[in-house]
């Protein structure tokens, strides 16, 4: 059922090493809007926590949406999707290839958001960072799933690079609200067990998301 | 027929709403804390259940599109959205309106009217999907999947804000007196208003699919003329 | 007599109100070859999409295999080979890396042995390991056509194959066509002018107004013979 996944994975990444541009553009445009915010709110104070895991947030929804339009669109100005829709690959083995391929790019950027956020916002090393990253991969999972199965959507209307935030952040608020809340929870030195309502809501969020973009992929990526 | 129905539903909605309206100004009750201006409540919350209802619509329809094919379940998923976002709307509206003189601020961040803007947001990226997208043959397919994937998320939006509203507990404010519906003729005022709300949606909803059916006629036949010229052109040849 | 292995039936194909194809009733055969000839804007490539079931019809039947495209189970794609008006190669992988690519997406046993024979076949040995980008037109057609059949197909529809090549690329294309039909495949294939193949009875169809009809060729034969190419 899942053939074709791990050549299509390691072709991106093949990709993507050899030309680097998904990288260095989630990364610049990460690394912008967390200067701006730090500009904005001031790097330390009470709300400390807050502030840097709403920059997190911030960074990752729009740095993510503009990633993921860059990933696909690629492929299709190539036409090489088509190969694939006429390959025994299945569309669904598509969608979660090129999902994982998402979420390994969004993981990337948030490294380096992660290490820029404990030197903005005068962070430490520990347990509270070593606690923010499996909220952080829940929320890229979720993000990863709503953007793979409608980034084809927009790439494919026109306009759709700005479409593509405005139908994704709406769909992703859940998810937004749960991986801040716990995010900052976490950063201000609580356990992860605290916000362990939170977490569930993103594995919900998550599991519901993956299946459907799943399901529903065939009927994105079908030419017309 | 097709006449026969759009007349029933014109006088039905009609009647149903005079009758809300006399329920609502006339039968029943002042409400002791908030005055007059309570009396919003009654086209709030079934501006509110239609938005819902709604966006169910557009769902299910899309779904039906994507299963079985026909335009006309696109054409019923494209109508419900349009009016969704119009009732949607009219609840933003009604409850900024309600606020300002009970509460003193023109928007509240209580969970239900927090929700019913997310909502919005959500009619408003598909019915921008659709606008943008209106040249694309596939539009139907993707709006109608950016619809499941919409009403999917509803139970999860409306869990999340509800917890995100316990931990800002400063900018609660209560809305009291909402399900504290003391009098029973304030509930039968409200299950008027209601159903004459639902009449209306039905109506306008059927209105503005009969259009949708219309053009996707016209379409057709354009296609048609189209073949027969292009048959005419070869049989020349 | 050999399968069925593709039928339209009645197939149109509109682009909004437009209808590029209409009335269409085509078959085709194992080991059967077959020429759509058409003006440049015609249809040839919506008429390969539509044949090869990447895009839908607007109208009517088309069936692959004796079934509708979208009952094929996954597997049963291998036995499509096609050659579109994109090249269908991802530009910044190599030519080896992009034939392995699609030998392992295509299920085939030791793909990186099965690339370097396909490369080879199609004389792009010495340039193994340039990027796409790297590689002149000509080639690049000649590394699209090697992804079109490294699987073997059964079907085998390819989109103008002969645009671009020189003397040695049309040879190459017309020998891999003739080892095709050998092996019961079906090749479709469209060009801007009529041809025809040594040995190869191939069928010749025109491609106008939407309709597709044998090529009749008229009384004086002088002229015509003239236009056609001879490989």
């Amino acid at each position: 059922m899942l053939e074709g996944f791990g050549p299509i994975v390691r072709k991106d990444l093949r990709l993507e090493l050899r030309s680097g541009e998904s990288t260095v553009a989630l990364l610049s445009l990460s690394t912008l809007i967390l200067v701006v915010m730090v500009l904005v709110f001031g790097p330390g104070g009470a709300r400390r926590a807050e502030v840097a895991a709403g920059a997190l947030w911030l960074a990752l929804i729009f740095a993510g949406t503009m990633g993921s339009t860059r990933a696909l669109v690629a492929e299709r100005e190539t036409g090489c999707i088509r190969a694939l829709l006429l390959s025994p690959v299945e569309p669904g083995t598509i969608y979660a290839a090129k999902l994982s391929v998402a979420m390994i790019f969004m993981a990337e950027a948030g490294a380096g958001v992660l290490l820029i956020l404990v030197l903005f916002f005068n962070l430490e090393f520990g347990r509270a960072l070593l606690s923010l990253i499996p909220v952080f991969l829940l929320g890229i999972l979720g993000l990863a799933a709503l953007c793979t199965l409608l980034a084809t959507v927009s790439g494919r209307v026109r306009g759709g690079a700005m479409l593509l935030p405005v139908l994704v952040v709406p769909l992703f608020i859940p998810a937004l609200i749960a991986g801040s809340k716990a995010s900052a929870a976490v950063l201000s030195g609580q356990p992860l067990g605290s916000v362990i309502t939170w977490i569930k809501l993103l594995c919900a969020f998550d599991v519901l998301f993956v299946a459907a973009g799943y399901l529903l992929f065939e009927h994105v990526i079908l030419e017309d | 027929m097709k006449g026969a129905v759009s007349i029933a539903l014109a006088a039905a909605s009609c009647l149903s709403m005079i009758a809300a309206l006399f329920m609502v100004f006339v039968y029943a009750p002042t409400e002791a804390e908030q005055g007059i201006v309570q009396r919003i409540f009654y086209f709030h919350l079934p501006c509110a259940w239609v938005a819902f209802l709604s966006f169910g619509i557009v769902a299910v329809a899309g779904a039906l599109y994507l299963w079985l094919g026909h335009r006309i379940w696109d054409d019923l998923s494209y109508a419900a959205a349009e009016l969704g976002m119009l009732f949607c709307t009219l609840v933003l509206v009604t409850g900024s309106i309600w606020a300002k003189p009970i509460w003193g601020t023109w928007w509240t961040w209580d969970s239900r009217l927090t929700t019913t803007f997310i909502l919005w947001l959500l009619y408003g990226g598909y019915l921008l999907l659709r606008a943008f997208g209106e040249d694309n043959q596939e539009i139907a397919r993707y709006a109608a999947v950016l619809g499941i994937i919409g009403v999917l998320d509803v139970p999860v939006i409306i869990i999340s804000v509800r917890l995100w509203r316990t931990i800002h507990p400063a900018v609660l404010l209560t809305r009291q007196g909402e399900h504290g519906l003391q009098d029973p003729r304030m509930v039968a005022a409200l299950l008027v208003s209601l159903g004459a709300f639902t009449l209306v949606f039905v109506w306008l909803l059927w209105l503005r699919l009969s259009t949708l059916r219309l053009r996707a006629r016209i379409g057709g036949l354009r296609k048609e003329l189209a073949l027969l010229e292009v048959a005419g052109a070869g049989a020349r040849r | 007599m050999a399968d069925v292995l593709l039928q339209a039936q009645r197939v149109a194909k509109f682009f909004g109100d437009r209808p590029v194809l209409h009335a269409l009733d085509f078959s085709a055969r194992g080991g059967e070859a077959a020429v759509i000839v058409g003006r440049n804007g015609v249809g040839k490539s919506t008429l390969i999409r539509v044949l090869c079931g990447l895009a839908r019809p607007s109208a009517g039947r088309l069936l692959l295999f004796g079934r509708e495209p979208t009952t094929l189970a996954a597997p049963e794609f291998r036995r499509i080979g096609v050659l579109l008006h994109q090249t269908l190669l991802y530009p910044n992988l190599s030519a080896r890396e992009n034939l392995e690519f699609y030998s392992r997406i295509f299920g085939i046993v030791d793909c990186a042995a099965h690339a370097l024979r396909w490369l080879e076949r199609v004389g792009l040995s010495r340039a193994a390991e340039q990027p796409v980008t790297a590689l002149s037109r000509g080639m690049e057609q000649r590394l699209a056509i090697a992804r079109a059949m490294l699987a073997d197909p059964d079907l085998i529809l390819l989109d103008e194959p002969f645009a671009a090549l020189d003397a040695d690329g049309a040879a190459l294309v017309t020998a891999l066509i003739r080892e095709a039909l050998a092996r019961s495949a079906a090749v479709i294939f469209t060009a801007h002018s009529p041809l025809e193949i040594m040995g190869v009875d191939l069928g010749l169809f025109k491609l106008e107004g939407g309709a597709l009809s044998p090529f009749k060729e008229d009384g004086r034969r002088g002229p015509l013979r003239s236009l056609l190419r001879r490989l």
